[in-house]
C-alpha cells in the first residue's frame, strides 16, 4: 500500500497517448442491461410511497391514516406519530451526510410545501399509491416566504455567517475607488431563477436487512455519504451499512448527499421483515431533494476607455432556507477570470421558506458566469471593443487574488482557438445586423468560463489476475460522465493491455471507502490514485516501471516467488489525496464525509477553463429563440478520455441552452413550493432544440497540479453558455437579457 | 379491493399470462412482474419516454398504458431487441459508435423510440429525426449523438 500526495515522477512514468476509447458500459446501457438502483428487485418485495405536506409552512395538528391502512394490501403507515427511532443525519456542508438538516417524519413541523409527512408501505405498488392518496392532514398554518422580496425573509452575511476563510468575501485592492476613477463604467443586475437538476433516474431504491446489515441499491454520487449517514441516523456501525450503486442515471449535484426518504425507508424494511423499494413520483423529486437556489448579482465593472479592467464589484445574493446555508463561491471564479487588480465580492444568504438548497452543475459558477460575462459584453460595448479582444486583452497572469501562479491556464488559446472554429472573424458589431431574408435575426455571442480544480482523497485497488486480466476497484460513481472509461483507459494503457481486459467497479462500499464523485473532481482525483496503484502493481509484479506487462506471465511469476499469496492475483493499492491535504481529510473521506483540496494548492491555484461561441435565430414574428450553433474549446489539462469528454461537454451545451432560455422552477407566493413540478412544465431540451456542437480541447497536460495532467472538465463545460447565448441575443436583437430564463416577453 | 383481470399478451416473443389489476401500467407489470428491468421510470406521466417500447409494432409509453390493454398484443422491450446470439441491432451498434449516451438511464427508451423513428419514415432529414426522437429526454444531453446514431442506422449521411 502506498499512500502518497503527488509523486512529480512524471519522466519516470509517462502517460501514454490517449485513444479514442469507446464508452465503457454502453453495451449494457444500449441493451437495457445495466443496473440501476431501482431495479433491484429481491424476493418478497413491499413498495412505499410518501405522502407530502400541502401547506406552506406550519404544523400538522391532525393526520388521519385509517382510510388508507384500510386498503387491501397496505402494511405500514410511518409517520411522526411513530416513533422511528432516527436520529438527524446532520447537513452535508457542516460535517454531516443529508442535503438539508431536517429530517421529515420526526414531529409535527412543517418547513415547507413538499415535505414529506407519511410513508405508506403495501405489497403492491398501487395498493401503496392508491392507501397515500387517502392520508388526511390538517395543519395549522402559519405565513410563509418563497421569494426573494417577500415579506418575511432574512438576509445574512456570509462571511458572518459562515466564519470560515474560504468563504469570506474577497477582497483585492480598493475595488470601491478604482470603480470611481474608471472612465468606463458598467453597473447592472442580474438574476437566475431557481432551477432543478432532474436528473432521468428518478430518487429510490430498495433497502433490505441481510441479518443486522442494512443493504441499500440507490444511484447517488456518494455511497460513503449514506453509509455514514444511514449508520448515524440507525445508530449501527457503518460495517453493517452496505450501498450499491453500479450505475446513476444521473446526478447533476441532485444526488450528492443522503436523502431523507432512505432511514425511514430502511425502518420500514426492518420492522416489516422484508425488502422495501421507494421511487419518489417525479413531482415529490422537486421538493425531496436540493435545487439550484435563486441568486442575484450586482456587478460593477471599471476600466479605462480602451475597455482594460481597473475595478471590479461582485455582491450576490443567494435563497437559502431557514436552517441550512449553502456556502457559496460565486466570486472564486468573478475574481479570477480576468487580470483585475482590484475586486471586491459580497454574498449574502437570503432565508426564505423552502427545503434547503444545494448544488446543481457549476452551482455558483454558471450563475456567476452569467452575471460577469454579460457585464463583460455590457462594457465590450461602451468601448467600442470586439468581445474577443476585450477578453483577450484582459487575460491574468498570475492568481488575482492570492498572487500565485496559475498551475496552467488556457484560456486566451480557448478564445483564439473558438474564434478561429466559429468563423468569429466575420462577426459584425452592431447588434441586428445580421438578418436573414424572412425576417429572423442573427446574433453571435461569447463568453468564457473556469471552474476550480479540487481534489479528494480516494483509494484504489488494483488486482491483476492469472487470466491476464486486471480489476481496479475505486472508490468513485459513475453517474454518466464517464469516470469508468477514463479509469479502464488509463489501466490498459498504462500496462498496455486491451481496455476490454480491465474491469472497472465503482460505487460500491463493500470493495472501497467513497468520497462524494461532484465538482468535476470524480476523474481526476480517482486517476491519481489508480496512477499510484499502478505504480504500486509493477513493483509487486516484479516489472519495470513503464513498458507493457503479458499480465498473465508476471502474476504467474510473482506467485511463483511468492507462494504466500495464492498465485491467483496480485493485488495493489493506493490512497492519494489532494497536495497539501491533512490526514484528516482521508479519515472524513472514510467517514463518508466531504473533505476536498483545491482550487488554492501550496504553490499554485488550479482552475479550468472554457470559451463558448453561441449562434441565436430569433424568429421575426413571436421572437423565439433558437440556438443553431455552439463552439466550445475547454483546457482541461490532459484529456482523459476524448469520447466522454466531448460528451461531458455537448451534454453540458446542452443544459446551457435550458439554463438559456427554458429552465425555471416556478413559485406561487399564495402555495408555496414549486408548482411546475413535472417533466412537461419544467422545460429541458429536447432534441429538436439543439442545433450543432463543436468541442475542441487545448490538451496541453497540466504536470504542475498532478502527475497525470488532468484537470477537471464536467462543470467548467457548462459555465458560459448561457451568458454566450445571452450575449447573441443581444447582438441579435439589441435587448440586454440580465435575468433568466430568457423569455418570450423579454424581447418583444 | 379491484378485481383482477386475467391477460394474456406476448413479451419479446414468449408468451406470457398474468392476473392483473387494471390499474397496473404496463411499464410497472414489465419491470415489477417480469424482470424486464430495461424499460426505466423516468416520470410515469408520459413526459420522458425512458419506458418508451413496442406494442404490436407501435411505440407507446409504457408507463401510461395500463397493462390490461396489451391482451391478445404483442410487446417488444429492449431485451428483444438484441439477436438471441447477444449480437446487437444496428442502430443499438449505433448508438455505441456515436456514444449516443451518457448516464444510460433513457437510453432504452431512446433505441426504442429510434426503431420506431427509422419504420415510420422518419428518419429521412435530420430535422425530421430531431422532431421524432423529441418525446424522450435525454438529461445529460447526448441529443447530438443520439441524432448520428438513428441518421446512421436508417443508412443516412449527414445533412
Amino acid at each position: 500500500m502506498t499512500d502518497t500526495e503527488e509523486s512529480g515522477d512524471r519522466t519516470a512514468h509517462p502517460w501514454p497517448p490517449v485513444e479514442r476509447t469507446p464508452r465503457v458500459g454502453a453495451r449494457e446501457k444500449v441493451t437495457g442491461a445495466a443496473r440501476y438502483g431501482a431495479d433491484h428487485a429481491p424476493p418478497g418485495l413491499a413498495y412505499a410511497i410518501p405522502v407530502v405536506a400541502t401547506a406552506g409552512k406550519g404544523r400538522i395538528t391532525g393526520l388521519d391514516t385509517a382510510e388508507a391502512a384500510a386498503v387491501p394490501g397496505v402494511l405500514l403507515i410511518l409517520s411522526h406519530l411513530d416513533d422511528l427511532g432516527i436520529a438527524p443525519a446532520g447537513y452535508v456542508m457542516a460535517d454531516g451526510y443529508a442535503f438539508q438538516s431536517l429530517q421529515p417524519l420526526l414531529d409535527d413541523r412543517i418547513a415547507y410545501r413538499g415535505q414529506p409527512i407519511a410513508l405508506v408501505v403495501a405489497d403492491t405498488l398501487v395498493a401503496a399509491v392508491h392507501a397515500a392518496g387517502l392520508v388526511r392532514a390538517a395543519y395549522d398554518e402559519e405565513p410563509f416566504a418563497v421569494e426573494l422580496d417577500a415579506a418575511g425573509t432574512e438576509t445574512v452575511l456570509q462571511e458572518e455567517a459562515l466564519p470560515l476563510p474560504f468563504l469570506a468575501d474577497v477582497v483585492v485592492g480598493d475595488a470601491d475607488g478604482a470603480y470611481e476613477r474608471s472612465p468606463l463604467r458598467v453597473d447592472a443586475v442580474y438574476e437566475t431563477g431557481p432551477q432543478h437538476q432532474v436528473p432521468m433516474e428518478l430518487i429510490g431504491g430498495v433497502a433490505e436487512w441481510h441479518g443486522d446489515t442494512l443493504v441499500v441499491h440507490e444511484g447517488t454520487q456518494s455511497a460513503g455519504a449514506l453509509r455514514g449517514g444511514l449508520a448515524r441516523q440507525l445508530g449501527i456501525d457503518p460495517d453493517r451499512v452496505q450501498v450499491i450503486t453500479p450505475y446513476v442515471g444521473g446526478g447533476f449535484g441532485q444526488k450528492n448527499s443522503l436523502q431523507p426518504h432512505l432511514a425511514p425507508l430502511a425502518v420500514a424494511a426492518r420492522r416489516l421483515g422484508r425488502p422495501v423499494k421507494l421511487v419518489l413520483p417525479r413531482a415529490h423529486t422537486f421538493h425531496a431533494a436540493s435545487f439550484r437556489p435563486v441568486s442575484r448579482h450586482r456587478v460593477r465593472l471599471g476600466a479605462d476607455r480602451s475597455g482594460r479592467l481597473l475595478a471590479a464589484i461582485h455582491e450576490v445574493d443567494q435563497q437559502a432556507s431557514r436552517r441550512d446555508l449553502l456556502p457559496a463561491t460565486y466570486t472564486e471564479i468573478t475574481s479570477r477570470l480576468y487580470g483585475i487588480s482590484s475586486f471586491r465580492g459580497r454574498q449574502r444568504h437570503v432565508r426564505t421558506d423552502v427545503q434547503t438548497p444545494g448544488y446543481m452543475r457549476a452551482p455558483f459558477e454558471h450563475p456567476a458566469a452569467f452575471a460577469l460575462e454579460s457585464a463583460l459584453d455590457e462594457l465590450a460595448c461602451a468601448a467600442g471593443r470586439d468581445p474577443v479582444e476585450l477578453r483577450l486583452s484582459n487575460d491574468a497572469g498570475a492568481d488575482p487574488v492570492t498572487g500565485k501562479p496559475f498551475s496552467s491556464r488556457h484560456l486566451a488559446a480557448c478564445l483564439r482557438r473558438g474564434a478561429e472554429l466559429f468563423g468569429w472573424a466575420e462577426r459584425p458589431p452592431d447588434p441586428g445586423s445580421m438578418r436573414e431574408t424572412d425576417g429572423t435575426l442573427v446574433g453571435w455571442g461569447v463568453a468564457a468560463g473556469a471552474y476550480p480544480v479540487m481534489t479528494v482523497p480516494v483509494l484504489a485497488r488494483l488486482r491483476a489476475r492469472a487470466d491476464g486480466r486486471v480489476l481496479a476497484e475505486v472508490g468513485g460513481h459513475e453517474m454518466g460522465q464517464g469516470i469508468t472509461t477514463a479509469l479502464a483507459r488509463a489501466v490498459a494503457g498504462d500496462l498496455g493491455i486491451g481496455v476490454d481486459r480491465v474491469d472497472v467497479v465503482v460505487g460500491d462500499t463493500r470493495v472501497v471507502p467513497h468520497h462524494l464523485t461532484a465538482g468535476a473532481w470524480g476523474t481526476n482525483s480517482t486517476l491519481l490514485a489508480v496512477h499510484a496503484a499502478l505504480l504500486e502493481l509493477r513493483a509487486r509484479l516484479g516489472v519495470p516501471r513503464e513498458g507493457p506487462v503479458d499480465v498473465a506471465a508476471a502474476v504467474a511469476a510473482a506467485g511463483r516467488s511468492a507462494p504466500e499469496q495464492d498465485g491467483a492475483e496480485v493485488v495493489a493499492e493506493a490512497l492519494t489525496k489532494g497536495p497539501g491535504q491533512p490526514p484528516e481529510a482521508v479519515d472524513r473521506m472514510r467517514a463518508g464525509l466531504v473533505a476536498p483540496a483545491g482550487p488554492e494548492y501550496p504553490g499554485h491555484v488550479a482552475f479550468s477553463f472554457i470559451a463558448h461561441f453561441a449562434e441565436v435565430r430569433v424568429a421575426p414574428a413571436a421572437p423565439r429563440v433558437r440556438v443553431s450553433r455552439v463552439v466550445s474549446v475547454a483546457d482541461c489539462g490532459r484529456v482523459a478520455s476524448p469520447v466522454t469528454a466531448e460528451a461531458q461537454v455537448r451534454g453540458a451545451v446542452v443544459w446551457g441552452i435550458g439554463a438559456a432560455l427554458s429552465e425555471h422552477s416556478e413559485v406561487d407566493p399564495r402555495f408555496g413550493g414549486f408548482v411546475n413540478a413535472d417533466l412537461a412544465d419544467y422545460v429541458i431540451p429536447v432534441n429538436a432544440d439543439v442545433g450543432r456542437i463543436e468541442v475542441a480541447f487545448v490538451g496541453e497536460p497540466d504536470f504542475t497540479l498532478n502527475p497525470t495532467g488532468v484537470k477537471t472538465l464536467g462543470e467548467v463545460a457548462l459555465v458560459g453558455v448561457a451568458p454566450a447565448i445571452a450575449n447573441a441575443v443581444f447582438h441579435a436583437t439589441g435587448r440586454r437579457p440580465r435575468s433568466l430564463p430568457i423569455r418570450v416577453e423579454d424581447l418583444l | 379491493m379491484t378485481s383482477e383481470v386475467v391477460t394474456e399478451f406476448t413479451v419479446n416473443g414468449q408468451a406470457v399470462r398474468l392476473d392483473l389489476d387494471p390499474r397496473e401500467s404496463l411499464l410497472d407489470v414489465l419491470r415489477e412482474r417480469l424482470g424486464l428491468t430495461g424499460s426505466k421510470k423516468g416520470c410515469d406521466h408520459g413526459q420522458c419516454g425512458a419506458c418508451t417500447v413496442h406494442v404490436d409494432g407501435r411505440r407507446v409509453v409504457s408507463c401510461l398504458l395500463p397493462a390490461v390493454q396489451v391482451n391478445g398484443r404483442s410487446v417488444r422491450t429492449i431485451e428483444g431487441v438484441a439477436g438471441p446470439d447477444g449480437a446487437l441491432h444496428p442502430l443499438q451498434q449505433a448508438f455505441v459508435d456515436h456514444d449516443a449516451l451518457q448516464c444510460g438511464y433513457c437510453t432504452p427508451g431512446q433505441v426504442m423510440s429510434g426503431l420506431a423513428c427509422i419504420a415510420e419514415g422518419n428518419a429521412g432529414a435530420d430535422d425530421d429525426i430531431r422532431e421524432h426522437m423529441s418525446g424522450n429526454l435525454c438529461r445529460c444531453g447526448a441529443y447530438p449523438g443520439i441524432l448520428a446514431a438513428v441518421r446512421a442506422a436508417a443508412g443516412r449521411r449527414e445533412g
